[in-house]
């Protein structure tokens, strides 16, 4: 009874907390003072363009004083923008669509990134150690680590496994987080990661072998999306509309340089020089590619991550 | 039968109102974070399916009780011969302190590389929070054993293992007991926390996949399933306090109608 007490009681406070928290809004932007916002990312390579384009000053033009803050994944990121804690984040464009569908209030407002249009060279790759297993089919009733659940790696990892013609719901999927996955299958915690660059060079240096990439399942996938919560987009759609111009110019910057791309990583990554010479980038498209949406939106139903399918219009719109 | 309808109204009275409060304070809610308490219970049924509780619930309450029983033998293992010996003591007393003290959610990642990520290193964590609670308990039990029947036990040369098993446990027993159920509420917590972290299947991985799914609806449903399991844990552990500590609980009740 005790137990039951504490629960709901905590539940009250989340209640209270949350109600708090919805309460958070932007104020609207005063004329001549720039806006402060402050956006939830993940300190991997995907976000170097919004790193980049801070430097640059891309969003100081636009009158925004950009503050960035780094969550432990893109699927912790979501509920912080919908309540209001970050006014910006940048998640996968699964958790996006599949929050969208389950009633999150959010909309994407710039592209994150993509896939290198190479399945053979993308900055993702599902890596085996074991020389036995050469294609995706074979990792039926293996453990494979996922950085998030229901998220677009394990989403990936699942349709990689269904287009060789496994089942995979016989795919036994565990969560790690990018920086442990080359050590758990070197020691053979696991049977095949899915990792990102610059973890992608560590796993290839071993000598692994890669079998599926992002770019495997769509050649030009848009990976990522920049969001906002659907409450800012209503209060202050100019706000809005700077930072997707700031966010754009940026994405532009960064795909035509690379150089500038690789120095800031050691900004806000741990990654260490020579990595970030030779590991390979995502792709940067300056606008969303609603086709990539799309087909996403397929595969999240087929997978049955929700029941009905992700309406991208309203997402993007 | 008026006083134990009685009981159980007094049992039931304060979840019902809670509850109650929650379903009109939530009804109608539309923050996505706190959806309406009876679209919890509506997505119940259908969640928690005959396969979610033979492939998820089970293995959790399994290693629960693995990592619960380990943690029984081992605390009281330890607490009967720290608590014998007053060298033993003083000598073990910083490091339990300093043991004690260490969050074993902090422990995951080592844990992880010390036993892998499948049901031994889950059950360790289970055990590495739920130990301490029973040694401490054991430790105060065993050292306030009444001198006077110690003393006669020796008189008596009566043997170890007869000792150890009808006079220093026996006596010690009400807080041995006392440290296991301690122990049980921070087995539970530990139960979910062991899986929320390199798992791929169990309660607390079905409630993170449900967060990061944006399943709230369900995730709550998951909440409040972790509670109920509390709550018939420890009416299951009341069950068996009132069989071990039979003896006790009559001399107790003998004292106070002597008084």
């Amino acid at each position: 009874m005790i137990r039951r007490f504490t629960a709901v009681l905590a539940g009250a406070a989340m209640l209270l907390s949350a109600a708090a928290c919805g309460a958070k809004e932007t104020p609207p932007s005063t004329p001549g003072t720039p806006d402060k916002v402050t956006a939830g990312v993940v300190a991997i390579v995907d976000v170097a363009p919004i790193y980049l384009g801070k430097q640059k000053g891309f969003f100081t033009e636009q009158n925004i004083d950009l503050t960035l803050q780094t969550a432990q994944g893109g699927a912790a990121v979501v509920p912080a923008v919908a309540a209001g804690t970050y006014q910006f984040g940048f998640s996968n464009s699964i958790s996006v669509l599949v929050a969208h569908t389950n009633g999150v209030p959010i909309k994407a407002i710039a592209s994150g990134n993509g896939t290198t249009g190479n399945a053979t060279a993308d900055f993702s790759g599902l890596v085996v150690k074991d020389p036995a297993i050469t294609s995706p089919k074979a990792l039926v009733g293996k453990k494979v680590a996922t950085n998030t659940l229901k998220n677009i790696v394990d989403t990936s990892i699942k349709e990689l496994v269904k287009r060789d013609g496994g089942d995979p719901a016989a795919v036994s999927l565990v969560e790690l987080a990018f920086p442990d996955m080359v050590g758990a299958l070197d020691t053979n915690k696991v049977d095949a990661i899915f990792v990102v660059e610059p973890f992608l060079s560590a796993a290839k240096a071993k000598g692994w072998k890669v079998i599926g990439s992002f770019a495997a399942l769509d050649p030009a996938m848009c990976v990522a999306l920049y969001v906002t919560s659907q409450a800012l987009a209503q209060s202050n759609p100019d706000l809005v509309a700077r930072f997707t111009t700031a966010m754009k110019k940026s994405l532009a910057y960064a795909e035509s340089h690379p150089d500038e791309v690789r120095a800031i990583l050691g900004s806000y990554t741990q990654i260490a020089e020579n990595v970030r010479q030779g590991m390979t980038l995502p792709k940067w498209p300056a606008d969303i590619n609603r086709a990539s949406l799309d087909k996403l939106a397929d595969l999240i139903v087929a997978n049955g991550l929700t029941s009905k399918k992700p309406d991208v219009a309203a997402v993007v719109s | 039968m008026t006083s134990a309808l009685r009981r159980a109204a007094v049992f039931f009275a304060l979840p019902i109102t809670l509850l109650a409060i929650w379903w009109f304070a939530s009804a109608g809610s539309t923050d996505f974070l706190m959806p309406p308490l009876a679209k919890i219970l509506e997505v119940f049924p259908e969640t928690w399916s005959r396969h979610r509780l033979t492939h998820d619930v089970a293995p959790s309450l399994i290693r629960l009780a693995v990592g619960f029983a380990g943690a029984l033998l081992i605390g009281i293992g330890a607490g009967v011969v720290i608590g014998s010996s007053r060298v033993v003591r003083l000598f073990a007393e910083p490091v339990l302190e300093f043991l004690r003290a260490i969050p074993p959610p902090a422990l995951v990642p080592i844990f992880i590389l010390v036993a892998g990520i499948d049901n031994v290193m889950k059950v360790l964590v289970i055990i590495s929070g739920c130990v301490w609670p029973i040694v401490l308990n054991t430790v105060e039990g065993v050292r306030g054993a009444d001198p006077v029947l110690a003393e006669t036990c020796r008189s008596y040369r009566i043997g170890e293992m007869l000792r150890l098993r009808m006079f220093v446990l026996r006596s010690a027993s009400p807080q041995i007991v006392t440290g296991a159920r301690q122990a049980l509420s921070i087995g539970i917590i530990l139960m979910v926390i062991s899986e929320m972290k390199a798992a791929s299947e169990g309660l607390g991985f079905t409630i993170r996949e449900f967060q990061t799914g944006y399943q709230f609806p369900q995730m709550w449903s998951g909440v409040l399933l972790l509670g109920l399991i509390g709550v018939v844990l420890s009416l299951l552990f009341r069950v068996a306090e009132n069989r071990v500590l039979v003896w006790y609980h009559g001399q107790r009740a003998a004292a106070r109608v002597s008084r």
